[in-house]
């Protein structure tokens, strides 16, 4: 009897009975794969590896008990139904019954994701967790243009945008944002909520480049999922501040949140054209033509985009957050929070309109920030003289008022993130500003530090001392002259370790240059030390005694210091058991490779140093 | 009912008030009567009834009206209306003087209408103008008292009128079926019963289609928000995370500093290491590759937004997810506590002598059991006798071809050299000793052309013994290669290894009677070398896969050592004999303890190459082994005397040194017996000692 054979009646066991193949679940749930699919993002179930792939290695398996949990959802009843009215939609339609489909059109069996996000988050810390893929999602549907071809309506869209806004308007009004990054992907943002770092990441607010090597229907079934669950969030969140959800935005508010987006899809075309146009202005306004082809294509944001030209100049800025403002002033906040709500306490900004206005609007409130902007509906012009810093990002500044700076708005982020006021030089219009450093690496564990978090550091060790009455470097002096102070707090610790690693090279190169010597004479690297003392013993002995061989008395050899640490570190993975050999010679692997990158960047570095003094 | 009591009201509550009274009247009285037990009397009494409030309207007039009200209970106190017109329309008297005719047929006058003003000012004067009603039928005012308004208070509520009615009192059956035999009716149920109206079937189709039809509108059920608190309580939820093997998907790898819009320079590749990329494998290939932009407004959108975000689905949905144990420990903190090596000095560190004057490989050396003399056997066809303190070559004998293996006699004064050659084995005579010494060895290696030809035919297939015609000693023939030579402790049998030599592999020597043996077990697989048991009359067989021992006097295997390694170049055997290292080539080192089991107690991989010899010192806890990768390794093997503690292995030095030549490095080791120094012979035709 083969080893597998089971007997007719008896039950299956171990992974045969544990797990169960894709095609088998299907089958076994009595759906389609799309629906099977469908249900399976929604409650979050996942394959597993068996340990034994019973029905072959190159199948996917589920938990049986999983598909057990499906086989009892009511979405899984729902879905049924959704597919016979669908058919009977269809046969309506074929029949050129058009009234009937056009009243069963009104009555599609639609179902809630209450249940299931209560039972996939019992705990709203639990929802928290997991937040983060949620709001990535939801955050780039919002910023993509509606497609009839992948069934993106515009409701959708314009539903992303408000959850998204929501739940930017909650962070910045208890000022929990954390760090925020401008990468090449779109701005990084991180809050803390509850104790939970939860990290998202925005499009840069352009129009979106649409690839068609996607299945939509996965991805709207996700953001389906995430729509809901970002909405009861916000409900909790809003509760938790005392904040009706959803907020009541009267129609003059409601088109302001909608004019953030419409204008900056104005933005996205008309600053893009903007940077093309030096190069190729024919193409800036294909380009232009492309945008607006695609916006009469779409009616229903055209309705949008007149119903707020219509209402613009009632408009009032910040709806949202001041709506969420007015609700506020609990003291319970942690020592951070306070840190970041008085970072940017007695500024003013005024924003180009050059800048991504929805990013700022966001974060310099959620640092303690005013903010206003140039275009309709601004708390303040840009002529008004208690503005302390204007952001722009171009060439050039025509016109300028003394009493402000002009900076860039990386000057923003990177104040965010080191949780200091940097100094702006560096970030005056026109100049190339310093790198933009991401502030999730921890610059001692990648064991490789950039120069201008160094310089950071150093100004946010001044910024404390500041605070502290033993310092003896006057304000003035912190905030004028970086470098120096800079270099004044290097020094000291640096100018030794400088003077050990001279001495040393010393050393090493009387070394290289004896050995050069020695080697033109030709004596074998290897055999030189050992030789060069007995050399001259050797020769008299040989003449006296030809045919006896030679003593060699050899003196201490002089032990190379690396070589005694590398055996010493050798000898003692000897006895260790072969798993923690092993586990001992992985960690040594993934040590090497990071060693490798850190060379791979002080190379670079050392590089284009010496390329810019050649320059 | 209403006709029979002859009361009209102008005021339709007034009206119903009435009615429902007097009905209620008449099911009180009906109760009355049942309770009475006169059931066929009851039609009567209900015309008699009716006759009597009939009288007694006659006879109390109309100074009765509100007394009857107050007490409405008492049938007696029923009052007949004034006027007796009957139930005609009353408009018919409209122009008349009079309203109608009394009970004695009289006119009744119509009374003199009042003007609008005065009764408007009595009304405001007087506080209970808004009880008095107008009765047209009669043409008075009555004045409602409490009670009544009491009771249309109670009818405009719709309840009964009366309070202590009790309309939902329980059915009591008067009905006596005690003797009855038969139901009322024996019918079987009628069909209609059971199945649905077809008429009412015919209604609800019509009102559907009118609802179709959008004759009939129905109000859209109202949008609400399906929003509320999802966690309202989460202190008391007792829920658990969904079940104990949910495992939440990895968050995604937050950005570094290269994916800066504006990195610093040192994250931007160069170019030759971007077209670098191009010549990788797509998967090792860097997916990202940073960019620097002046400034913000130069940023264009990310083209693999929507790619990247749908990766991220589908790993989430698709993957399997497995928890992985991820150790974050220092890894120095791996290593195990090891003794401190100073503890455990003296061991060979330092290397204090060469030993220089062989051309070739040095591929064998022996110490002498003094500890006063070193033989070396080279690959350039020399045997060299060198003295130890000194560094000087005392003796050298050119053998012709490589020496495979030199041997000391074990037996002090009896300084005998074997040298294995190709496929002879020499006993050379080394001419150290007193001249008594060197009268006994030249005896021993005395071989007789007699004994010669005495066992020639016993021993001619195996060994010839002869007089070695150059040196002074003896030559012994073999068919085959002698890889080994290895002496008994007692001096006077030698076991050679003989690879090639399949049944005849290992043979046993005598030298005083020059006599030679087969080794009388079956040989498995190739041998490669022996070791006699320093106490004992066992003899260890190492073939390339595994150790047996057996036992020389009882004639039986003994133990079975399975080192399982690939394939075993070198055995030596603890001088308290109980423990045994074998090296491999593959470059492992195995320890075995022969109580504990037969398998190895322990594995070194200690060297990247093929492990040459192992060596055991006499009286120090050491050992050591040497490599074809030019090292040398001394351990420290402590051996205890109690059983229930296992050996003690501390790996002491790395010995370097010896150059790699012709792709091998060192060759031999061997220990003074008595000091704890190591010899090494190397490929590079060294020889070289190593001190504490």
């Amino acid at each position: 009897m083969p080893k597998h054979y089971r007997p007719a009646g008896k039950k299956k066991e171990g992974n045969a009975a544990k797990y169960i193949t894709r095609s088998k679940a299907v089958k076994y749930l009595q759906i389609s794969l799309q629906n099977f699919r469908k249900l399976c993002i929604l409650k979050g179930i996942h394959p597993h590896e068996p340990k034994k792939k019973v029905e072959g290695t190159h199948k996917t398996y589920y938990l049986m008990k999983d598909i057990a949990f499906l086989a009892h959802e009511p979405i899984l009843e729902k879905l049924r139904d959704i597919r016979a009215y669908d058919k009977k939609v269809k046969k309506a339609r074929v029949k050129k019954n058009e009234e009937r489909a056009k009243r069963l059109l009104t009555r599609r069996p639609s179902y809630t994701l209450d249940r299931v996000i209560k039972e996939r988050y019992p705990k709203f810390i639990d929802a928290l967790r997991d937040l983060d893929d949620c709001l990535t999602m939801v955050h780039l549907f919002a910023a993509l243009p509606s497609m009839d071809t992948e069934k993106l309506a515009v409701q959708r869209v314009h539903n992303c945008r408000r959850l998204s806004h929501e739940w930017q308007a909650y962070i910045s009004r208890t000022h929990s944002l954390r760090k925020t990054f401008i990468s090449v992907k779109g701005i990084y943002y991180q809050a803390e909520v509850e104790g939970q770092k939860i990290t998202w990441l925005t499009p840069h607010s352009l129009q979106q480049i649409v690839t068609d090597d996607v299945d939509f229907n996965v991805m709207l079934t996700f953001l389906e999922f995430y729509e809901n669950l970002l909405a009861f969030i916000n409900f909790k969140l809003y509760h938790s501040i005392n904040v009706k959800y959803p907020p009541i935005l009267d129609s003059r508010l409601e088109a302001l949140a909608a004019d953030l987006y419409a204008l900056s899809r104005y933005f996205a075309a008309s600053s893009r054209s903007q940077a093309v146009e030096s190069a190729d202005p024919n193409l800036a306004i294909q380009e232009n033509a492309a945008i607006e082809d695609k916006d009469t294509r779409n009616d229903e944001s055209e309705l949008r985009l007149a119903q707020l030209q219509h209402q613009l100049p009632a408009n009032e800025p910040g709806t949202l957050m001041q709506l969420v403002e007015e609700a506020a002033g609990e003291d319970n906040d942690d020592e951070e929070t306070k840190v970041c709500r008085a970072l940017f306490k007695d500024l003013k900004f005024f924003l180009g309109r050059e800048v991504p206005r929805e990013s700022l609007l966001f974060i310099i409130p959620a640092f303690g920030g005013v903010v206003s902007w140039e275009g309709d509906g601004a708390p303040y012009e840009e002529t008004d003289k208690s503005i302390t810093h204007q952001i722009v990002d171009r060439p050039s500044q025509k016109h300028s008022f003394f009493s402000r700076d002009y900076v860039q708005p990386q000057w923003i982020f990177d104040c965010v993130n080191a949780r200091i006021i940097l100094p702006t030089d560096d970030y005056l219009v026109g100049r190339v500003p310093p790198p933009h450093l991401s502030p999730f690496v921890e610059n001692e564990a990648e064991g490789y530090a950039p120069d201008y978090a160094k310089t950071i550091k150093h100004l946010q060790a001044a910024s404390r001392k500041e605070i502290m009455p033993l310092t003896g470097v006057d304000k003035q002096d912190l905030e004028d002259s970086q470098s120096l102070l800079v270099e004044g707090i290097i020094s000291r610790t640096e100018a030794t370790e400088a003077a050990e690693r001279k001495r040393k090279m010393a050393i090493l190169e009387k070394q290289y240059h004896d050995e050069l010597k020695m080697e033109l004479k030709g004596v074998p690297y290897t055999t030189s030390k050992s030789i060069s003392n007995e050399t001259d013993m050797q020769s008299p002995a040989e003449t006296t005694n030809g045919k006896e061989e030679l003593l060699n008395v050899l003196p201490d050899p002089d032990p190379d210091p690396d070589q005694i640490a590398k055996d010493a570190s050798s000898m003692s993975t000897l006895v260790m058991s072969r798993r923690k050999r092993r586990l001992y010679e992985a960690m040594q692997i993934g040590k090497e490779r990071k060693e490798a990158h850190t060379n791979l960047l002080k190379q670079r570095k050392k590089k284009a140093e010496s390329s810019k003094k050649s320059a | 009912m209403r006709v029979a009591n002859g009361l009209v009201l102008g005021d339709s509550a007034k009206e119903e008030m009435e009615e429902t009274k007097n009905n209620d009247d008449n099911v009180k009285k009906n109760e009355l009567n049942h309770k009475q037990g006169v059931d066929d009397e009851e039609p009567r009494n209900l015309v008699l009834n009716a006759a009597s409030n009939l009288e007694e309207a006659t006879l109390d007039g109309e100074a009765e009206t509100n007394q009857r009200v107050e007490e409405s209970d008492s049938s007696e106190d029923e009052v007949a209306p004034r006027n007796t017109v009957g139930d005609v329309p009353l408009k018919w008297y409209k122009d008349e003087e009079h309203i109608g005719y009394d009970i004695t047929g009289k006119k009744i006058k119509k009374q003199a209408r009042k003007d609008m003003l005065d009764s408007f000012l009595a009304g405001v004067d007087n506080s209970k103008n808004w009880r008095k009603i107008y009765d047209e039928y009669n043409d008075e005012e009555v004045e409602l008292t409490k009670q009544e308004t009491g009771l249309i208070r109670r009818l405009l509520k719709g309840k009964t009128p009366h309070e202590e009615v009790d309309p939902y009192a329980p059915y009591v059956d008067w009905f006596v079926w005690d003797d009855a035999k038969h139901p009322l009716s024996n019918a079987p149920e009628p069909k209609r019963r059971f199945i649905p109206s077809k008429w009412e079937n015919k209604k609800v189709v019509e009102l559907v289609r009118a609802i179709r039809r959008g004759d009939i509108k129905l109000d859209k059920p109202k949008e609400e928000s399906r929003l509320y608190l999802l966690w309202g309580d989460d202190s008391s939820s007792a829920e658990k995370a969904p079940g104990i093997n949910y495992i939440p998907a990895p968050k995604p790898k937050l950005a570094g500093h290269e994916e800066s819009y504006n990195p610093s320079v040192e994250y931007i590749p160069t170019k030759e290491e971007i077209d670098s990329y191009k010549q990788m494998y797509e998967e090792d290939r860097p997916k990202f590759i940073p960019r620097r932009f002046e400034s913000l407004r130069n940023v264009p959108a990310y083209e693999n937004a929507i790619k990247e975000s749908f990766d991220r689905c589908l790993d989430l949905y698709l993957c399997p997810r497995t928890r992985k144990k991820r150790v974050n420990i220092d890894p120095e903190s791996l290593k195990p506590k090891l003794p401190s090596r100073k503890d455990l000095k003296p061991y060979p560190s330092k290397c204090y002598f060469e030993y220089k004057g062989h051309k070739d490989a040095v591929r064998s050396i022996s110490v002498e059991p003094s500890g006063q003399w070193l033989a070396s056997g080279s690959n350039d066809g020399t045997v060299r006798i060198w003295e130890v303190e000194t560094g000087r070559c005392i003796r050298i004998w050119e053998v012709g071809e490589g020496v495979q293996c030199v041997a000391w006699n074990p037996m002090t004064g009896l300084t005998i050299l074997a040298v294995a050659v190709g496929s002879d084995v020499l006993l050379l005579n080394t001419g150290i000793g007193d001249d008594e010494e060197q009268d006994k060895i030249k005896k021993l290696l005395h071989v007789e052309a007699t004994s010669v030809a005495n066992h020639s035919d016993h021993n001619a297939s195996l060994v010839d013994w002869l007089q070695h015609d150059k040196y002074e000693g003896i030559r012994m023939r073999f068919l085959k290669t002698v890889t080994s030579v290895e002496w008994h402790r007692k001096g006077d049998y030698f076991s050679t290894v003989m690879p090639g030599g399949d049944s005849r592999g290992i043979l046993i020597h005598l030298l005083s009677k020059k006599l030679t043996q087969k080794f009388s077990f079956k040989q498995h697989g190739i041998p490669v070398a022996t070791k006699f048991h320093p106490s004992r009359s066992y003899i260890f067989i190492a073939t390339k896969k595994a150790v047996r021992v057996y036992d020389l006097l009882k004639q039986k295997l003994m133990r079975k050592l399975e080192p399982s390694l690939r394939e075993v170049s070198s055995i030596a055997v603890h001088p308290s004999g109980d423990n045994v290292i074998v090296g491999s080539r593959e470059g492992k080192l195995c320890w075995f303890d022969m109580d504990l089991s037969p398998q190895p107690y322990r594995k070194l991989e200690c060297h990247p190459k093929d492990i040459t010899n192992v060596a055991f010192h006499q009286s120090y806890p050491l050992f050591a082994s040497c490599s074809e990768d030019s090292t040398s390794y001394v351990f420290h093997g402590m051996v205890y005397s109690d059983l229930n503690q296992n050996p003690l292995i501390v790996p002491l030095e790395i010995l370097r040194g010896h150059a790699a030549t012709n792709g091998r490095g060192v060759l031999d080791c061997a220990f003074h017996p008595r000091q704890p120094w190591l010899f090494t012979a190397g490929s590079d035709s060294v020889i070289k000692l190593y001190c504490h």
